[in-house]
């Protein structure tokens, strides 16, 4: 088991053989350390209890998820998040991850569909919510895949020009957009390297990476969590779950990281 | 003759290939903006609905949310400068420089005014932000790269000048630098005249520990 006691010896290892010179030299320290945090990720500890889950007859229809259709036919996991989001007939919307395991949770068990959302991002230090559990098993059928989101549809295309919209649009008293951090090479906010979105490799670094375990909460997210709490720090409202403007973002930016491998569980600080 | 014929070819191949990839079907700017907007007022939610505000794009806000590559016109660039300019309120003491000590806790502080869980993180005073982007005393480790390092930025002088200017900077950095990436910190409320002055001290002040060697 990854102990908070070794997991503060690695990183007391790093300060020690990390050159002592300062900002400059920080970054090849962190990348050491990040990736032994890789190499034990308790994040997997999230795929098995998901898989219990997944396979579990719930809900007032005691039904399992076992004929939820991710994208590739009920049933069939293999490969499917590395399709999403995408436009589904049945709803006749694009759903990214998590709105695809609340639409089984409603249509295949009969969960009501509000508290499946009020209950779907967990508390940290604990096991987290079903949903995040549950997205961790189903992606992990993408590993070692590659990101092919497409965009065939004309709602999946609607989404994706207005996640590129929404990526540059500057609001609030922070005058942020995502562009403001997630636009340039090179840059970190404190010691914490910035992903330049409009990169295709840096994108392509980060795009399979989700679901993952957030080491600072003691939890495993997906990438609705992500940006909701990106939007929090720009001093905006809240960001509602499975919102408009969460699915034509994680459109756009899952598109610009195709091509990018599949791996989850992914590790962020 | 033959050649009329290979441009017909030409256009009706050009047309097939351009419908396949449906190089028609995406949306233009003006839809996608129409799209994206409505799609901001209804994917958010705040304790009041003043908050909800804060979603709202100024005209400033508007010209400098440019897309990919799309750079800004002399005309664009000259409109956020002079909205920035306009929108500077001086301290009601008349001093640009206050306490550098004030100014110090101000500056590694990255809290206040957040919205989670229904709730406004409401403090008496925002902090400063600055250390999430700019390296600030000399020797830390635990420095930002988004904004210039600003160590020894006191090695400029702190002449009444200088002290003005580094008051317009930090209250709205858009008047020198339009649509650059620092927020318009007192412009947009975020930080009230008197805050600001303290930062400026911190910057400016030979004694502030920002400033020593």
């Amino acid at each position: 088991m990854f102990t908070l006691r070794s997991r503060i010896a690695v990183l007391a290892l790093i300060c020690l053989f990390a050159p002592a010179a300062g900002a400059q030299n920080a970054g090849a320290g962190l990348e050491v350390g990040r990736k032994m945090l890789l190499e034990d990720n308790p994040g997997e500890l999230w795929i098995d209890r998901g898989k219990r889950i997944f396979h579990e007859k719930r809900g007032p229809k005691k039904a399992s998820l076992e004929q939820c259709d991710f994208g590739m036919g009920p049933g069939n996991l293999k490969g499917a998040t590395a399709r999403l989001p995408r436009y589904f007939a049945d709803t006749d919307k694009v759903e990214d991850l998590d709105s695809r395991i609340v639409t089984c949770m409603v249509t295949l068990q009969g969960s009501d569909r509000e508290q499946v959302k009020k209950s779907a991002i967990g508390r940290p230090l604990t096991d987290g919510s079903d949903i995040e559990a549950i997205a961790m098993y189903v992606a992990s059928h993408s590993n070692g895949m590659k990101m092919d989101v497409r965009l065939d549809h004309p709602k999946e295309r609607e989404m994706y020009k207005a996640g590129e919209y929404l990526f540059f649009r500057r609001s609030g008293q922070t005058d942020f957009g995502c562009v403001t951090c997630h636009g340039q090479p090179d840059k970190r906010i404190r010691l914490q390297d910035l992903v330049n979105m409009l990169d295709k490799k840096q994108i392509q670094a980060v795009a399979g990476s989700w679901p993952a375990y957030r080491g600072a909460h003691g939890i495993s997210r997906t990438m609705q969590w992500r940006l909701y709490d990106c939007f929090w720090q720009m001093r905006l409202p809240e960001l509602a779950y499975l919102s408009d403007v969460s699915i034509a973002l994680s459109t756009y930016l899952n598109y610009q990281g195709n091509g990018a491998v599949v791996k989850v569980p992914g590790f962020k600080r | 003759m033959k050649m009329k014929k290979t441009a017909i070819e030409w256009t009706i191949g050009a047309a097939a290939v351009l419908a396949a990839v449906g190089c028609a079907t995406f949306p233009d700017a003006q839809e996608t903006r129409g799209t994206a907007e409505s799609m901001v007022k209804a994917s958010f939610t705040a304790p009041t609905p003043n908050l909800l505000k804060r979603l709202d794009q100024d005209r400033a806000q508007q010209i400098c949310s440019k897309i990919g590559k799309a750079e800004l016109t002399p005309a664009e660039a000259a409109e956020v400068v002079k909205l920035s300019r306009a929108s500077i309120e001086y301290p009601k003491s008349g001093k640009f420089a206050g306490n550098w000590k004030a100014g110090a806790k101000l500056a590694y502080d990255g809290g206040g005014d957040r919205i989670q869980g229904g709730r406004l993180e409401k403090r008496a005073h925002n902090g400063g932000l600055c250390q999430n982007c700019h390296g600030l005393e000399a020797g830390e480790v635990n420095v930002g790269n988004v904004g210039p390092a600003l160590t020894g930025y006191g090695a400029r002088g702190n002449s009444e000048a200088i002290a003005k200017y580094t008051y317009e900077r930090i209250y709205n950095a858009w008047t020198y630098f339009p649509c650059s990436n620092m927020p318009r910190l007192g412009a947009t409320g975020h930080l009230t005249p008197e805050q600001i002055t303290h930062l400026v001290a911190y910057l400016i002040d030979p004694q502030s520990s920002l400033n020593r060697k």
